[in-house]
């Protein structure tokens, strides 16, 4: 049975126990709701629970082992001699795979009778071919023992599928029965239903976390690798990036931070005062009539893909600082430079500023603002003095928003910025040139990984590291900020 | 007798501090203060009583143009501060508010320390020229708000930390810090126990001395012990205005009469 349909019988089944669970709930009490401990529905829902949880928990990790345990008898089945040169038993594993869905879309299409399927041999029947009639196109011919694993493998998930739907069905049926049960005037289903919507509520929040657990642990994996074949001496502490993939590359990540932080730093430069400034003018100055168009037309500058604005760096904004500061002034005659990416990161950055600040501000209480004006304080004292120190932490949790937004920018940096690292060896001058063309670290991790690559080699290896250092990194400046806020709140609240 | 006029006339002119004539007020179309003429007199305990609703923070709030703040807000009529038109274009809503001072009916201290609290408008009006005097003015605001000895050893800790009744007291030491001309106090006692009350109203009395203090108040006793004048709002109107002995013993109005003993509330 498809599993589909599995489901909806248990919905149904789910839907039926509601009702069930109700009636028996309120004949227990001789129809008066008031004698029973919670209301009619909280007993339909517990056995509507009852039904599904067990049924779809069993189902979900039904699905989940049987391929890998399937897999796992099949492939006894492949002698070591069926393993072709510079393949691995993996690769068979997957033609297995593929065979097994072949046979079962032919059947499916009436080009292949169920006998047939289950009988055909390599010697009598060209297999390639018949699947290739049906749509699924094979690398190679078929090979006798790849085929009979292939058919060992439909023969179990056909098994596997009638088990799987036996027991799904039983266990929704014994969590109806034994739920009606139990269901008595005295049974406390509000709070057993409470139990169970805690328990679902804490499942998708470690979901969430396991989720981070599982992107570190993946990307620690792969640095540990990386690190057995650079010294983190030379990445941490080296002063130049040149990677060469015939090996000998100078992987050194400090060129890469440098760059990140600058960009991201002329780009806040550019963000927090004009963001923080449209917010006050926002809440606390503007008409409800200028509130309702300019609002959603900052906010549209969120919405605007950041390749697009890395166009308009390319084109418009470099080309201008160029002209107008770089070349006059002396400093470079690159359009590719920190400022154009930071001042066009920092544009992109101003609606995340704002429209958060914005919220914080119109949260402050009115009460607050009345108390400073009635003290005889301006408008203008009032947000400096009560406001702004009031919204402080919610500020200072856009402004890191909006940091680890320009840390993690790469679009804008490559058309703005350029993809050249920056070169500690020819001084410092170019190091704090704001018109030097410099890249970032997510820019590199991009090219490291673009291309040919060799997942062996420290040259790729190379980004999980650069990865995770980031990530460190703004892990790091959430922490912080979160010191900070606790530390104002401690003094303010 | 000409003699005579001339001294009457000096003692009304200099006693008038407020004069309020055909104040209306309203919420967008709600019409909450209706046809109002007081006149509130200088270096007396004026209280405002009258059922939830009736109209008296509104009131209170047209004295100093709080109602400003309120977008929906619309106030016609005069009222006058020492013969000077307050809603005048002329005249600056933030002067205005430095001379007539407020506690607000909910208890409203900034998200600061103690101290910054009390400090704040001495600050913002440069009342203090060092350090030094200004811990004088807030230590003297504190005494005077009746919470000094609550507070003397935490004044670095946040003011918004403190309970109910002891912010409302911070709030009023917060407003006569300024050293306001006029004190408009909406229930300053609301939240207090028997004895922050009587303190307030030691320091209302002795706010009496130099200002004039506006105090809207839902207890008759309060009433009747802090202040020399009395009005009664009903509904927005101005019921019954005069001293307060003799709207306590004597109202002319009958809803006075029944508001007061209890039959409309
Ligand atoms: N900001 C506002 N917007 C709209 N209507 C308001 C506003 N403030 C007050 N009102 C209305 O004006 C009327 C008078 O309110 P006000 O606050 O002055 O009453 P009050 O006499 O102070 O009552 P209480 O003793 O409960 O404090 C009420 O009907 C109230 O609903
Ligand atoms: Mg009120």
């Amino acid at each position: 049975m498809p599993t589909l349909w599995l489901v909806l019988i248990i919905l149904a089944l789910a839907a039926v126990g509601y009702v069930v669970g109700r009636q028996r709930a309120l004949a227990s009490s001789g129809g008066n709701a008031k004698l029973l401990h919670s209301l009619p529905s909280y007993y339909g829902a517990n056995v509507s629970f009852a039904v599904i949880i067990p049924a779809i928990g069993l189902l979900i990790l039904w699905l989940l082992v049987q391929p890998a345990w399937i897999q796992n008898r099949v492939a006894d089945m492949i002698p070591e001699g069926a393993i072709p040169e510079g393949a691995t038993l993996g690769l068979v594993m997957s033609d297995v795979e593929r065979v097994a869905t072949g046979l079962n879309l032919a059947v499916e299409q009436g080009a292949m009778s169920e006998e047939d399927a289950s009988s055909i041999r390599t010697e009598f029947t060209d297999v390639r071919q018949r699947l290739g009639e049906v749509g699924v196109a094979l690398g190679s011919n078929v090979d006798a023992p790849v085929l009979r694993a292939a058919q060992r493998y439909r023969e179990m998930s056909a098994t596997g599928n009638t088990w799987m739907t036996v027991a799904v069905l039983a266990a929704a049926l014994f969590g109806f029965v034994s739920s009606l049960a139990v269901t008595k005037a005295g049974f406390r289903a509000r709070n057993t239903v409470e139990r169970v919507i805690l328990i679902m509520l804490m499942v998708a929040a470690s979901i969430a976390v396991l989720t981070t657990l599982g992107i570190v642990l993946s990307m620690l994996f792969e640095t540990r690798n990386f690190f057995q074949q650079y010294p983190w001496t030379s990445f941490f502490f080296g002063l130049e990036w040149a990677p060469d993939f015939r090996g000998n590359s100078n992987l050194s990540i400090i060129p890469l931070l440098w760059g990140t932080l600058y960009i991201s730093f002329i780009a806040l430069l550019v963000a927090v005062p004009i963001g923080l400034f449209a917010a006050i003018y926002m809440s606390e100055y503007a008409g409800p009539r200028v509130r309702s168009v300019a609002k959603p037309l900052i906010e549209i500058l969120a919405g605007i893909p950041t390749i697009v604005y890395g166009l308009f760096a390319l084109i418009t904004v470099g080309p201008l600082l160029r002209d107008y500061f770089a070349m006059p002034m002396g400093l470079g005659e690159s359009a590719s430079s920190v400022a154009t990416a930071g001042v066009v990161m920092g544009i992109m950055l101003i609606p995340f500023v704002s429209s958060l600040s914005d919220d914080i501000i119109n949260a402050v209480p009115q009460a607050m603002r009345d108390g400073s004006f009635g003290l005889g304080a301006t408008h203008s004292e009032t947000i400096r003095q009560v406001v702004v120190p009031a919204a402080l932490p919610g500020i200072v949790g856009a402004i890191l928003l909006a940091a680890s937004r320009a840390i993690g920018e790469t679009m804008i940096v490559v058309l703005g910025a350029g993809a050249a690292a920056a070169q500690f060896d020819r001084g410092l001058g170019e190091l704090v040139n704001p018109f030097e063309a410099m890249t970032t670290v997510t820019v590199k991790i991009v090219s490291q990984l673009t291309g040919d690559t060799d997942f062996a080699a420290p040259e790729t290896l190379v980004a999980f590291a650069l990865g995770l250092t980031l990530f460190v990194i703004t892990l790091g400046l959430n922490v912080l900020a979160l010191y900070i806020v606790r530390k104002y709140r401690e003094q303010y609240e | 007798m000409n003699d005579m006029r001339l001294t009457e006339r000096a003692v009304d002119s200099k006693d008038v501090k407020i004069a309020a004539r055909k104040v209306q007020v309203f919420y967008g179309e709600t019409h909450a203060i209706k046809d109002v003429d007081v006149d509130i007199d200088d270096k007396t305990v004026t209280a405002f009583i009258g059922p939830s609703g009736c109209g008296k923070s509104t009131f209170l709030r047209c004295i100093n143009r709080m109602n400003d703040t309120i977008d929906v807000a619309r106030v016609e009529g005069d009222i006058h501060l020492d013969g000077e038109d307050i809603y005048n274009p002329k005249v600056d809503p933030v002067q205005l508010r430095a001379k007539v001072g407020m506690v607000f009916q909910k208890p409203n201290p900034f998200p600061k320390s103690i101290y910054d609290n009390v400090a704040y408008g001495p600050k913002i009006h440069g009342l203090a020229k060092n350090k030094a005097e200004l811990d004088e003015i807030v230590e003297r605001a504190l005494r005077r708000g009746a919470i000094w000895d609550e507070v003397k050893d935490r004044l670095q800790e946040p003011g918004t930390g403190l309970s109910g009744g002891q912010q409302q007291r911070l709030c009023i030491a917060r407003a006569v810090a300024t050293e306001p001309e006029v004190l408009l106090m909406d229930e300053p006692c609301s939240a207090l126990d028997p004895i922050a009350t009587a303190q307030v109203e030691e320091l209302i009395d002795e706010l009496k001395q130099n200002y004039s203090v506006v105090i809207v108040t839902h207890s008759m006793q309060q009433a009747a012990r802090v202040s020399q004048k009395t009005a009664f709002f009903h509904l927005g109107y101005l019921v019954e205005y005069g001293e307060t002995g003799q709207i306590f013993t004597n109202p002319k109005d009958s809803r006075t009469e029944s508001y007061i003993t209890g039959r409309i509330g």
